[in-house]
């Protein structure tokens, strides 16, 4: 146990803070503080990828960061891309193309897919296989979920899809 | 530059993973350092910022265009998450056989840049590197920086990664090789170094002076493997045999046929 | 009715769950965590067998934060679980059987505080001596996993037998022998095992589990703990994956355990990914001995074939996935004489439990191998020998059960053999890069729906008209990630003639919905997805009626259901769902029906022993390509091609055939090339996810699914169960590949580098 410390973030949009020991896992932070379990854990050593939330528009893996570095960053969760009300084109390519089975790895591969479009809006196949390689699927085979990442990137584009 | 007893984190990819090293002990976050970040050309090449992220790294036009062995070495290390939070001085650090950017950071003779609250010094990485998980990072001191001189236009660069998947997967082998042919395609100047070998990642002597005066064909390519196979001490362990090592010391330099 | 059968869901419409998870809102067991929830955890042996001579918990109830530390002495009941044999301790007791066994149970109120508790358990064995490997452990002098049991380790034994096999493998103008063997594999589920529990004053103990059979697991933890079992109410919300390894006590009685110590509290206990590695189910590693003969022309004539399975220290499922996997050792081919003999041994490893096609994975692999030995023998094809010897409807399988109609293997080969990655393959083959070497491998494979004659394949579906006019339908067959549950609601809706969002779905909830079996052997759509369409036709004969009764309509059958009402197409009248909701009484607003599966009429006398689960009655048939590229430096092997094609009745929706395609093919791609667990002494040292490897985005293709037409009379909307089927082809076909490109007879999985290597070697000296 470390000396608690106040954090303060930017979470899905909102500035929160609170004040908690500096060297609890942001995973922990995220569904056990804030109730936010979209971020799930697969493995809690980086292998699977079910934990990536975006930090400042990078994907990360939140079971390998601390509490503290959530300061002063500007976090979001897949909860945080969209709701099923009004989902983000991400999320409805997923569902539209048949990417989600179980589902578990998905709020992952939509932060990981995320971060691809901003930086490459008009992948190939192989660009989003590469893109996604960090992230585990064991229900899939990954071909749906390839192409949910092309379709929304045509979607983003404002193409027909 | 730090206080005792606290482990020095970048990425958090080694240090933070159950079961290795300091996991749930103090922990000092470099983040936020100055001088640490970034890429930089300089007088003498570029500066690569202990803190860069393995992922800035791979996409930096410089590195890409002029240091192709590190961009390819990076863009095989473990996924596209884990190059978004691990650094460069973190894997140097860790200082792991199967370090991917460590053969092509010791073909490129790169150097380190260390620094302390007693000032800064720099070594070469072969001196940095010391045995498996060992290096000579002295107490309160911390990796600022890589320096890289950028080797000739002409010169071929080339990385290979055996690894059991084509993502997440640690070194069974790896080889990075810088060349330099004169125009009749006779090497001027060869530098090998292998990866998951031996205890460190390493350069190849034997093997790199058996190729100045020769074409790039199979006789001399296998040559260079024999000559690599005497050099090392590899180890079996889950991902692959002593003996499949072995192999793959002798065989990678064949890959060189390809290069144009 | 019959027109709809040809629908099938409305093309391109998302399952209904798939919008809440991406968005991240579906909650699974793992993301329930009720405010002041203790956490449980298990102290595990670390050794494969051992006798425990001193547990002394002292030390870890004194830890600041520990609740309570409970041994085998505070475990009511029998202690034993168990799906069919009840032989595996919830605590151990006295002796520990495989390094995962469970000596001791924490619950603390924090992460920290239960580390802290769990090692300062301290517990001293006195070692035994221990056996690893299935077939040693059936020789007179290996150590016994259970001293006391009768039959010492051999957990069961049976045989198979149609005409004389040893006379006509004598009479056989050849006969190719191999021995085949393939590997204990982890489900790799990517949300580990875990659940919650809480005893309430009444008395009524509640959980909620990541489980895919609720519904018998009230038994089984109600007998190893000395309970009611209908005072236990069982919640499966969506899992995070399952393949096989929920099917089984995971958490369920640890955690059952724990709430009755700690009454009125919840406790949750989540498996760690190293602790699912070394607790939980693995499919069962076998090794396999053929004796195939045939004519000079290739007919088949003959087949004698030894199963061994090693089934770790407990029973679980095995002696079923014996049953099952020596049901199809003889492929789907016509063979006239057959022998098939199968043993399961207890041994000291992890235990073997159900994951997906559990028992066919590995007869499917012999069988295939065997048949591309054949082939070389006789100089012929490996395609054309299984088209030859191709199962044909009415025609009797190697066990002596009748091929049911409809399409049939050949097809699904001739699918294959049609499709370009075919046609094309000497040219894909002759482009091959630099120090790559390319090869094409297409295999057939089949896979028995339910559970067999004797165990009643049933479900029970409730259906309610809700108060305002839209359905709610219970799912008692939980979603593991097959999209289960969208498929009943499309079902439902297409039948109630609703849109789907009129159509919400309950999970299984042992307090709120009629039992069914368990989410397992590709029978989940096919037996619920019955009940459910005979409950919606009760539910709409119904409402026509009363219907009716408002629109003054004399012959009921004219009406319609439509969007939220019933309509009278001869008048234009409507009468909306909500108001005749309103006439009725709950009771009269709910219809409950069942269905159990047909089994085969005349059962066969081949496998007169097996009185569970023998023979089955439906089967799911395919073919499968793979080309591969192994790279001539490393050995390195990268499935770049892989076609299923598959005739499992009508297709509901093509996506849900696809997705359950590629999933399969995509673990029998793992299974193929990666998976490996490296036991050693019974100690897996490939227990997490960088060292146990599962395939990732870039090491699978684009993996191509083609179902042929086909029809299954008997099915919902005229569907077969296909959950399993894909995952058969890639091991045998990836090993007929790689014989084509490196000259490699691979006769066990995975194939490692080092083993193409060597091929490669012999290629290229
Ligand atoms: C899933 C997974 C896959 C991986 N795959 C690979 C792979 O394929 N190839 C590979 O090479 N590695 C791999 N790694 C290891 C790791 O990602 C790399 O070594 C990475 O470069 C470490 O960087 P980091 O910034 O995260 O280091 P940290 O975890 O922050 O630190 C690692 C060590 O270096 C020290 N340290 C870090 N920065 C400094 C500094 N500037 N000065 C002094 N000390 C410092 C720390 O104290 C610690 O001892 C993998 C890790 C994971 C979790
Ligand atoms: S839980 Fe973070 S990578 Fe698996
Ligand atoms: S959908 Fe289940 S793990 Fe990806």
């Amino acid at each position: 146990m470390n000396e608690p410390m106040d954090i303060a973030f930017r979470l899905n949009g909102r500035p929160v803070e609170l004040t908690t020991d500096p060297g609890r896992r942001a995973i922990d932070v995220l569904r056990e503080d804030f109730g936010l379990t979209a971020a799930k854990e697969g493995c809690g050593s980086g292998e699977c990828g079910a934990c990536a939330v975006l930090v400042d528009g990078t994907a990360r893996l939140s079971c390998l960061m601390l509490a503290a570095q959530l300061h002063g960053r500007d976090l979001t969760t897949a909860e945080g891309l969209g709701r099923p009300d009004a989902p983000h084109p991400i999320q409805t390519a997923f569902a539209v193309h048949g990417a989600v089975q179980c589902g578990y790895c998905t709020p992952g591969m939509t932060i990981a897919a995320a971060e691809l479009l901003a930086r490459d809006p008009a992948p190939d196949r192989e660009a989003a296989r590469r893109a996604l390689s960090g992230n585990l699927c064991r229900c899939t085979g990954y071909v749906k979920i390839v192409d949910a990442v092309l379709a929304a990137g045509a979607a983003l584009r404002g193409e027909e899809s | 530059m730090l206080d005792d007893g606290l482990s020095p984190m970048a990425g958090g990819t080694d240090l933070l993973v159950p079961g290795r090293k300091a996991a749930g002990r103090g922990v000092a976050l470099l983040e936020g350092l100055p001088g640490l970040d970034g890429v930089a050309m300089t007088a003498q090449g570029l500066r690569l910022g202990a803190l860069a992220s393995l992922a800035a790294l791979e996409r930096h036009p410089v590195i890409r265009e002029r240091l192709p062995v590190l961009a390819q070495a990076i863009a095989c290390l473990g996924s596209p998450l884990i190059r978004n939070m691990g650094t460069m001085g973190g894997n140097l650090v860790t200082a792991s056989p199967a370090g991917d950017t460590l053969p092509a950071l010791l073909v490129l003779e790169a150097v380190v840049e260390l620094a302390s609250r007693d000032g800064r010094r720099h070594l070469p990485v072969a001196e940095f590197l010391l045995g498996p998980g060992r290096t000579a990072l002295g107490p309160g001191e911390i990796v600022a920086a890589v320096r890289i001189a950028l080797p000739p236009p002409g010169a071929s660069q080339h990385f290979e990664k055996v690894g059991r998947r084509d993502a997440l997967a640690i070194a069974v082998a790896s080889l990075a090789a810088l060349i330099v042919r004169d125009e009749a395609g006779r090497v001027v100047e060869a530098r090998l170094a292998v990866g998951s070998l031996a205890p460190t990642a390493r350069r190849c002597p034997s093997a790199e002076a058996a190729l100045p005066g020769r074409r790039l064909d199979r006789e001399a390519l296998l040559e260079a493997g024999r000559r690599i196979r005497d050099e090392i001490s590899p180890k079996g362990d889950l991902r692959a045999t002593a003996a499949y090592r072995r192999e793959m010391a002798g065989r990678l330099p064949l890959r060189l046929l390809t290069l144009a | 009715m019959d027109a709809d059968r040809d629908k099938g869901a409305s093309p391109g419409a998302p399952r209904v769950d798939a919008l809440d998870k991406a968005c991240g809102r579906q909650r699974y067991a793992a993301d329930e965590t009720p405010p002041g929830c203790l956490l449980a955890g298990v102290k595990r042996a670390g050794i494969p067998h051992g006798r425990i001579v001193r547990l002394d918990t002292a030390a870890a109830r004194a830890v600041p934060g520990v609740v309570t530390v409970l041994t085998r002495a505070d475990v009511p009941g029998t202690n034993r679980q168990g799906i069919v044999h009840k032989d595996q301790p919830v605590l151990c007791g006295q002796r520990v059987r495989h390094h995962g066994d469970p000596v001791a149970l924490v619950v603390a109120e924090n992460k920290d505080a239960l580390a802290a508790g769990l090692a300062a358990v301290e517990v001293a064995f006195e070692a035994l001596p221990a056996v690893f490997d299935p077939e040693e452990a059936l020789s007179p002098n290996a150590p016994l996993v259970h001293p006391d049991r009768e039959g010492g380790n051999l957990l069961a034994h049976g045989l198979m037998e149609k005409g004389d096999a040893e006379s006509a493998l004598a009479g056989c103008d050849v006969v190719v022998a191999g021995r085949f063997a393939t590997p204990a594999q982890d489900h790799v589920s990517l949300e580990p095992p875990n659940g919650l529990a809480r005893l309430a004053p009444s008395g009524r103990l509640t959980m909620v589990v990541s489980t895919q059979a609720p519904f018998r697991d009230r038994f089984e933890i109600a007998q190893a703990l000395g309970l009611d079992p209908q005072r236990i109410r069982i919640r499966a919300p969506y899992l995070g994956g399952g393949f096989g390894g929920k099917d089984g006590a995971t958490v369920q009685c640890l955690l059952a355990l724990a709430a009755l110590r700690l009454p009125g509290r919840w406790i949750k206990m989540a498996w760690s990914r190293e602790e699912t590695f070394l607790a939980g189910y693995k499919r069962h590693a076998a090794v396999m001995d053929i004796r195939l003969g045939a004519r000079a022309d290739g007919t088949l004539e003959a087949i004698a074939c030894a199963m061994c399975f090693d089934a770790g220290p407990y029973a679980h499922l095995s002696g079923e996935i014996m049953e099952l996997g020596m049901e199809h050792a003889g492929g789907p081919y016509r063979i006239p004489h057959v022998r098939i003999e199968g043993s399961c041994a207890y041994t000291n490893n992890p235990v073997g439990g159900a994951f997906r096609g559990f028992g066919v994975v590995q007869a499917c692999f012999a069988v295939e191998r065997a048949m591309d030995m054949l082939a070389r023998r006789l100089g012929r094809a490996p395609e054309s020998l299984r088209l030859q010897n191709a199962l044909r409807p009415g025609e009797t399988s190697a066990v002596g059960v009748a091929a049911e109609p409809g399409t049939d293997v050949a097809a699904c080969l001739n699918a294959a053999l049609a499709h370009p990655l075919w046609t094309g393959r000497e040219a894909w083959k002759q482009a091959a890069p630099a120090f790559t070497r390319r090869g094409v491998g297409l295999v057939a494979v089949q896979n028995a729906m339910g559970y067999g004659r004797g165990l009643p394949d049933h479900a029970t579906a409730k259906l309610e008209l809700t108060r305002q006019g839209t359905f709610r339908l219970y799912n008692s067959v939980p979603d593991m990630g097959q999209g289960n549950a969208a498929a009943f609601v499309a079902m439902a809706a297409q039948a109630l003639g609703q849109p789907e969002a009129a159509v919400a779905c309950v999970q299984p909830d042992t307090a709120a919905c009629p039992p069914a079996g368990s989410s397992s052997a590709s029978r989940t759509v096919y037996t619920f997805g019955n009940a459910l369409l005979r409950a919606c036709r009760t539910m709409a004969e119904k409402l026509r009626n009363r219907a009716a009764l408002a629109l003054l309509c004399d012959t009921p059958d004219r009406l319609v259901l439509t969007p939220g009402g019933v309509s009278d197409p001869a008048t234009g009248r409507f009468v909306p769902l909500s108001v005749l909701a309103g006439f009725l009484i709950r009771d009269d607003r709910i219809c409950i029906d069942q269905f159990v599966m047909p089994v085969v009429e005349n059962p066969p006398d081949t496998g007169r022993e097996f009185k569970l689960g023998f023979p089955h009655r439906y089967f799911t048939y395919g073919a499968c390509l793979c080309g591969v590229e192994a790279d001539e430096l490393t050995g390195r092997v990268r499935l770049v091609q892989c076609l299923l094609t598959v005739a499992c009745g009508k297709v509901f929706t093509l996506a849900g055939v696809e997705q359950q395609l590629a999933g399969a093919a995509a673990q029998g791609a793992g299974l193929a090339l990666f998976e490996e667990l490296a036991l050693e002494g019974g100690r897996i040292r490939a227990g997490d996810l960088s060292t146990y490897l599962i395939p990732t985005s870039l090491d699978l293709p684009d993996i191509d699914c083609l179902p042929l037409p086909d029809d299954e009379p008997s099915g919902p909307l005229g569907i077969k169960g296909m959950g399993e089927v894909g995952i058969h082809g890639p091991g045998p076909a990836v090993a007929q590949a790689l014989f084509d490109a490196v000259g490699l007879d691979a006769a066990s999985l995975p194939i490692t580098p080092e083993v193409v290597l060597a091929a490669l070697e012999e290629l290229t000296p």
